[in-house]
């Protein structure tokens, strides 16, 4: 009795305003509890919340779960049934009606609910036998500190035993079993191994060849280990392991699945990390806060592409924009956690880990420290030095480029002194421009007269407008009028139109001519015109400029924006006024909202109309044409400038300095970051890129808000004053220094996180390394994760990792040369029954290659891999480069590596499965990619060996040196001579279909795409 | 896979089984290999039909996704409080319930003539003449309804139960979950709009596989040439020599695998190439549609210009589920409004038109699983991924804008009753009101049918283990099965 009271009583500590007979009433409800209420609890309520189940994390089998309450809040209030949740349920008065998806209670048990709950709601005993009052898993407690992934890396040095650390600690650990390391692998077998864990490729025929070289002296295989590890191929392949965990991907998923087209910078600044070594604690702070730790640095900035990788909605409503927002902090935060520290933090958003001491208010607290973090597309000088080298390249060919041009015409004096003495007919004409000319705007906007004889716009751009203009000519007879619409810098997307889009549209062109002086003006009807684009060839092309609806005319999207346009109308008949024309032209733009034009140009032609883009004359050079000699220097000067660049050596040179001119390199690339103070890219929302706070949510409901959470860290991973890790950003930073304070906490070996993430890493490394992680969740090193198999060297390897610089090229060269990993993986009778699962390493497992490294040995053994580094990725699946620059296109994975288990980019993966299945093979037996490799494969064996031999052998044993690295066994020779000679002799079509065939076999063949 | 001898596909497997003992030298060959490695079969196969939790009569699904979101009160919600009150505002509404806040109109009364069917009376509207006979095969759930107002989030909650992109989908979980009876054929197949219209919005992902492992993801058949990749043999390779360089390849393969430590997945590889080789049979024997009578052809529709693609994909599902498929999605309508069940504007020309390129296909498709004993062991869903609201959307002709407070599925073979109807809209059928059903208890449900216990189909990843229903509670209707 006095412990039922006690227990009874100890809930009630902090529960307010006690009745003054608690006591008599507690007593008494216990009563009732043992009789009616226990029985009521455990025949409805128990099986679902306590029992067998907890769901809606509400638990009733002790009185402490009770007033807990669950998820969606306390259930009861003693001494108030009134006020009790739960009454309310099972009333059915509120949702979700208790209990689930049965009758509703009889009113009786309803009211003995409320008379107990009116009790204070006492019990005797636990309702479910043997059970403790859950915990309060908002409280970090010591006992929390105690698991094993958050202690202090343990200090025990390598037991003795081997020379090798590594053998030392899996010997000792295996010492019971009484089994020991398999024998070394071959020579050869071991460095393929090597080879293809290191760099994804096979090793070539004379990599090969320097182990028969090997001596004491100078060992290959550790030769070979630096060669691999210094090659740039190390960093693509570990580089491909590392994407995976970073979900990366270079679309945004969802509805439109846009495109990332400068995502892709992540992943070359991850390539260039591992091969230069970047220490992995940089590698980390970096990609959390890189433009925090290094804004100068592109490298550092391009590292942020990490925490923008993940996919984000395209098409946000109303409703959702606060939702998909802390989605994608989510993402954020669960890969960062997962990536670097190998926990699950993303199980607490809804409520308190139910494994891992990871509170909800943990959970939000590390989630502000994203609360304005965005992707954001920005400029940066990638390559400084390169950048550098290419402007100065480039001046150096302007200037040799301009001096070309100026020489080409001024070598040809007899040329121009020939069109001088007869200019009737050659070069043939132009269009010239008009005298006196004036331009209006109906729609005020105000016009600046150019050099060119061009007008630019300025001022209002009035959703229609009418522009007039006017002049006079003393040329004749008149044959045509061409309107230029020429891009300028001034106007939207370069222009030609003033449209937002850079688009105009033409209604109409209306031209009235009068005869000087004084003749009455008229309409001059046009002909359709020529144009140099249009937007289609209907209600939107030249035509529909001279028609009268004012819906239709001539508009130039679709390939024309940012480009010069001209249309030239032909006049119905030529205009012939001898003593000069005045005439009027009106473009009207009534087509679509302040579609006008940014910078127009109007010219005539006399005599037969001139091609469309022949060159626009100024008066002045107008009028000398055909003015008779002698001519005075200076209009003889006038004349010849214009001369030269009819001339077709002077206009191929122009060409030339335009097209390199156009070819100016940028200083600067667009780089997808993901930081603070950058112009967002904006999707199709309804709201905000961000939120200006995080809020702690209820069950992760943005419709139920709690406090404003402030930026902080892990309190299990905390020792100390968080203070510590606090940057606070100089004064006029773009950021929070949000980001820098989270990745110094992850970092931080003695006081944060940085013990666990050196073991996460350590553990990545000897995952890939030995098939299977010393902790074999390599994302999980939570409670639901599995335990180390052999804790002493994963701490012994991560204290390795942080005292050489948190370097991992040598802890690679560590982990490949112990004997462990040189060991064989023949099969051994007393391993497989004592050791079934090699849990104690004592041999190796073969492992199929990943998809990529599949298709890059393929590559490398046909002779067509592509070795160019970096840069834009593709989706073509007849790419030569390496797989890790296909473009990561969320709705357009690649087959050949999907089937391959290539995982989808969505969430952090730390480990992939290697299924066998039949559209795998069909990709060996069927892709045209791996028929057109296993040709160029064939044709490579076949020049080695000599195009005419027709015995199969030599034939074969190439190609298993190129393939495998070591030549045939008799039995295998007989079977490539049983398959190959009778075609070998055959037509040389034939014999190289053999060949292909055979090489196709080998490419397909277990040895192939499994590393012994 | 059922144990009942009389089992149309266990029937079909044991042809297939006898066709293959006599299969060449190759899977002798295999036989052989398997028998020296100390192995019965493949020990690892990851499709391998797995038995179910609980004695479901489904073994196939056929999900005919309405994709863009149809109108519940213009198909199969008939409700004549909305005729009596067209015109007048809804009280309370909120405007954000839809996409568009601004094109808010007054209740609108539905443009079709409604009737009752069948049995059951059920009701139908007008736009659905062949269904409407066949209406006692299927039920109804009217009160379903969802979490988000947005197409992509809406439907990935629909395949995979949560608006995130990126879990597995319903398809997936079932091929996990009981693996497939067919092995020379995907286990999961997705069919999309073969009139360029586009896939529906959130593209693949509405068949991922998630985290479960890849094999597991929908394979999507390219509504133009070749349906499947790498189906075809190389042009420059004959049948002979590709027959060839497979018994090369065992017999190479077969020189390394004894000592090789890692016998039994190699094996499987070996075994995954005769599979293969024979899916490169099949495969195309099952998109052949040429090998159907006419009666069935025309009974489809496929002789109807406007409804000729929607036939040769539900005749292909049935050809696909025949031979042991386990789940097939074909969606109705493409990406982009109104060029989907999306009728933003113009719901009597969308909803009619779109009926009509479904509704002869879809009464096929069950007459035709039906009188060939299949319908028993096919579940039929078709539905959206959310509904449409009681009020138009304005317009030159009117809309209306979606709804994810309500809308119906119907189901229909599988185990389900014919004819009844579960859950209710409120009078204008705007909200689920009676016995609402969440896209959980959906799932729950589609689960059930197949003898799957939506608490114990379960993949732990991520420190979690995983489920299709997720952490919330769901149940499945129970009421719905005889």
């Amino acid at each position: 009795m006095r412990s039922a009271f006690f227990l009874a009583l100890s809930g009630l500590a902090a529960a307010a305003e006690l009745p003054p007979d608690h006591a008599a009433k507690m007593t008494q409800g216990l009563e009732l509890f043992r009789q009616n209420i226990a029985p009521l609890l455990q025949t409805h309520c128990l099986d679902c919340h306590g029992g067998s189940h907890t769901k809606g994390d509400f638990d009733l089998a002790t009185r402490e779960g009770l007033l807990r309450g669950g998820a969606d809040g306390p259930a009861i209030e003693p001494f108030r049934a009134a006020q009790s949740r739960l009454l309310q349920l099972v009333r059915h008065q509120a949702k979700p009606a208790m209990p689930s998806k049965k009758p509703i209670l009889p009113e009786a048990l309803a009211a003995q609910l409320a008379a107990w709950i009116d009790l204070g709601a006492p019990y005797d005993a636990p309702l479910a036998a043997g059970k403790s009052p859950p915990r309060d898993r908002s409280q970090v407690s010591p006992a929390d500190r105690q698991w094993w992934a958050f202690q202090p890396l343990a200090t025990a040095p390598p037991p003795s035993g081997a020379p090798h650390p590594v053998d030392a600690f899996l010997l000792a650990d295996a010492a019971s079993s009484h089994l020991t390391f398999n024998p070394p692998a071959s020579p050869a077998t071991l460095a393929r191994r090597a080879c293809l864990q290191l760099t994804g490729l096979p090793p070539s025929p004379e990599e090969l060849q320097s182990l028969a070289q090997d001596s004491p002296s100078a060992p290959a295989y550790p030769a070979l280990l630096d060669r691999w590890l210094q090659s740039p191929a190390y960093g693509e392949r570990w580089a491909r392991h590392w994407l995976d965990v970073a979900r990366f991907a270079e679309s945004s998923g969802f509805e439109h699945d846009y495109d990332r087209p400068h995502a892709y910078h992540y992943r070359d600044f991850v390539i260039r990390a591992l091969n230069e070594d970047l220490p992995f604690d940089q590698f980390t702070r970096w990609q959390i806060a890189g433009d925090e730790f290094a804004p100068e640095n592109p490298q550092a900035m391009m590292a942020t592409g990490f925490l923008g990788a993940g996919v984000f909605p395209t098409q946000i409503t109303a409703n959702e924009v606060e939702r998909t927002r802390y989605d994608a902090m989510d993402d954020m935060l669960g890969t960062t956690s997962s990536a670097f520290l190998g926990l699950t933090v993303g199980c607490a958003r809804c409520h308190d880990h139910k494994f891992d001491p990871i509170p909800t208010q943990d959970y939000y607290r590390l989630l502000a420290t994203f609360t304005s973090t965005v992707r954001s597309n920005i400029d940066l000088e990638i390559d400084p030095a390169a950048a550098a080298k290419a402007k100065a390249d480039f001046a150096a060919e302007t200037a040799r480029l301009s001096a070309a041009l100026a020489s080409t015409a001024a070598d040809r004096p007899s040329a121009f002194a020939a069109y001088l003495r007869d200019r009737s007919a050659s070069p043939s004409p132009g269009w010239a421009l008009l005298d006196n000319p004036q331009l209006t705007s109906q729609g005020g906007a105000t016009f600046q007269p150019l050099d060119d004889g061009s007008w630019r716009a300025s001022g209002p751009n009035a959703p229609s407008d009418v522009y007039t203009f006017t002049a006079t000519t003393t040329q004749h007879p008149l044959t045509a009028l061409k309107l230029e619409a020429l891009s300028d810098d001034s106007a939207p997307a370069h222009g030609p139109g003033r449209a937002p889009n850079g688009n105009f549209a033409l209604s109409r062109i209306l031209v009235t001519a009068a005869a000087l002086p004084g003749g009455p003006p008229r309409t001059i009807a046009l002909l359709p015109p020529q144009v140099t684009h249009q937007q289609n060839a209907d209600h939107l092309s030249g035509a529909a400029a001279l028609d009268d609806n004012p819906a239709s005319g001539w508009a130039v999207d679709q390939g024309g924006i940012g480009q010069n346009q001209a249309a030239s109308f032909p006049f119905a008949e030529p205009l012939d006024f001898p003593n000069g024309t005045q005439l009027t032209v009106s473009l009207e733009f009534k087509v679509n909202t302040g579609h006008n034009l940014a910078r127009p140009r109007l010219s005539v032609s006399c005599g037969p109309p001139p091609d469309l883009r022949a060159p626009v004359l100024p008066p002045a050079v107008a009028a000398l044409r055909h003015r008779p000699n002698p001519l005075t220097p200076s209009e003889e000067s006038l004349l010849f400038d214009w001369w030269k660049t009819t001339q077709p050596t002077w206009q191929e040179a122009q060409q030339k300095l335009a097209r390199h001119l156009a070819s100016k390199p940028a200083a600067t690339s667009p780089v997808m970051v993901c930081a603070e103070g950058f112009p967002p890219i904006v999707m199709h929302s309804q709201g905000p890129p961000f939120l200006p706070e995080t809020h702690l949510l209820k069950r992760g409901d943005p419709n139920q808000k709690q406090q404003v959470a402030t930026p902080g860290f892990l309190q299990v991973l905390t020792r100390g004053d968080p203070a510590q890790w606090l940057w606070t950003p100089p004064p006029g930073s773009r950021s929070s220094g949000h980001r820098r304070s989270l990745a110094n906490w992850i970092s931080d070996v003695d006081h944060g996180a940085g013990p666990l993430l050196a073991r996460v890493a350590v553990n990545r490394l000897w995952q890939h390394h030995f098939g299977r992680g010393l902790v074999a969740t390599p994302g999980d090193f939570g409670k639901m994760g599995a335990l180390p198999s052999h804790p002493a060297l994963l701490d012994w390897l991560a204290s390795e990792l942080i005292r050489g610089g948190w370097k991992l090229k040598p802890l690679h060269r560590l982990l490949m040369t112990s004997a462990a990993y040189q060991q064989n993986s023949a099969p051994d009778p007393a391993k497989t029954a004592a050791d079934p699962d090699n849990n104690l390493f004592l041999r190796q497992i073969p492992r199929r290659l990943e998809g990529e490294a599949v298709r890059d040995s393929m590559l490398a053994v046909s002779g067509l891999l592509d070795p160019t580094l970096y840069g834009p990725g593709t989706l073509s699946e007849d790419s030569r480069r390496r797989s890790i620059y296909f473009t990561l296109k969320r709705s357009q994975l690649l087959n050949s590596m999907l089937v391959l288990d290539a995982p989808e980019p969505l969430t952090s993966q730390s480990l992939r499965p290697t299924t066998t299945v039949a559209p795998q093979a069909l990709l060996f037996l069927n892709s045209p990619q791996v028929r057109q490799w296993s040709r160029a494969f064939a044709d490579r064996v076949a020049a080695a060996v000599g195009p005419a031999t027709t015995d199969p052998d030599p034939f074969a044993s190439r190609a298993y040196l190129l393939a495998f690295g070591r030549l045939p066994q008799p039995s295998e020779r007989e079977a490539a001579a049983a398959f190959l000679a009778p075609r070998l002799a055959a037509d040389p079509a034939e014999r190289a279909a053999a060949l292909t065939d055979f090489c196709q076999a080998l490419l397909a063949l277990n040895e192939f795409i499994y590393v012994n | 896979m059922s144990t009942d001898p009389s089992h149309p596909l266990a029937a079909w497997r044991r042809r297939q089984v006898l066709q293959r003992a006599g299969g060449g030298f190759g899977f002798l060959a295999l036989q052989h290999l398997l028998r020296q490695s100390g192995l019965a079969a493949p020990s690892t196969n990851p499709m391998a039909p797995k038995p179910s939790h609980l004695p479901g009569k489904a073994k196939a699904v056929i999900w005919l996704f309405m994709n863009g979101g149809p109108s519940q009160v213009d198909t199969w919600d008939y409700k004549p409080e909305l005729q009596k009150r067209d015109g007048q505002a809804l009280p309370n509404f909120d405007p954000k319930t839809g996409f568009f806040p601004d094109a808010v109109g007054p209740l609108m009364k539905s443009p079709f003539a409604w009737a009752q069917h069948g049995q059951s009376g059920s009701w139908a509207s007008s736009i659905f003449p062949h269904l409407a006979q066949q209406i006692d095969r299927m039920s109804f759930i009217h009160s379903m309804h969802t979490e988000s107002n947005n197409h992509s989030p809406a439907l990935f909650m629909m395949n995979t139960g949560v608006t995130r992109m990126g879990n597995p989908s319903a398809g997936s979980w079932v091929t996990y979950g009981l693996g497939s009876p067919s092995d020379d054929l995907p286990a999961f197949i997705v069919m999309s709009d073969p009139k360029d219209r586009g896939l529906p919005k959130g593209n693949a992902s509405n068949w991922t596989s998630g985290f479960l492992p890849g094999i597991y993801q929908g394979t999507w058949l390219k509504p133009k040439g070749q349906p499947m990749e790498n189906l075809l043999r190389p042009a420059d390779l004959t049948p002979q020599h590709q027959r060839a360089q497979l018994d090369l390849m065992a017999r190479l393969n077969h020189t390394n695998l004894a000592n090789s430590g890692a016998e039994a997945e190699l094996a499987n590889r070996i075994a995954s190439f005769e599979l293969a080789y024979r899916m490169q049979t099949a495969a195309p024997d099952a998109f052949d549609l040429t090998k159907e009578p006419d009666s069935v052809r025309k009974l489809y529709g496929l002789d109807q210009p406007h409804c000729a693609h929607m036939a040769a994909q539900c005749l292909m599902a049935r050809r696909l589920v025949e031979r042991g498929t386990r789940f097939v999605q074909i969606y109705s309508g493409g990406m982009d409004n109104q060029l989907s069940w999306d009728g933003h504007s113009d719901i009597a020309g969308n909803h009619r038109g779109f009926a009509q390129e479904t509704d002869q296909p879809f009464a096929a498709l069950l007459a035709d699983l039906a009188q060939r004993g299949l319908l028993d062991e096919t579940l039929v869903i078709c539905g959206g991924e959310f509904g449409r609201l009681p009020i138009s959307q304005k317009a030159d002709k009117p809309g209306r804008d979606h709804n994810p407070h309500a809308f119906t599925v119907w189901l229909a073979g599988g185990g389900i009753t014919g004819g009844l109807h579960y859950g209710a809209t409120d009078d204008v059928g705007h909200q689920a009101a009676v016995d609402k059903v969440s896209v959980r208890d959906f799932h729950a449900t589609l689960l059930y049918a197949l003898g799957l216990d939506h608490d114990r189909l379960i993949f732990p990843f991520q420190g979690l283990d995983q489920r299709l229903t997720g952490v919330e509670p769901a149940s499945p209707i129970q009421k719905l099965f005889a």
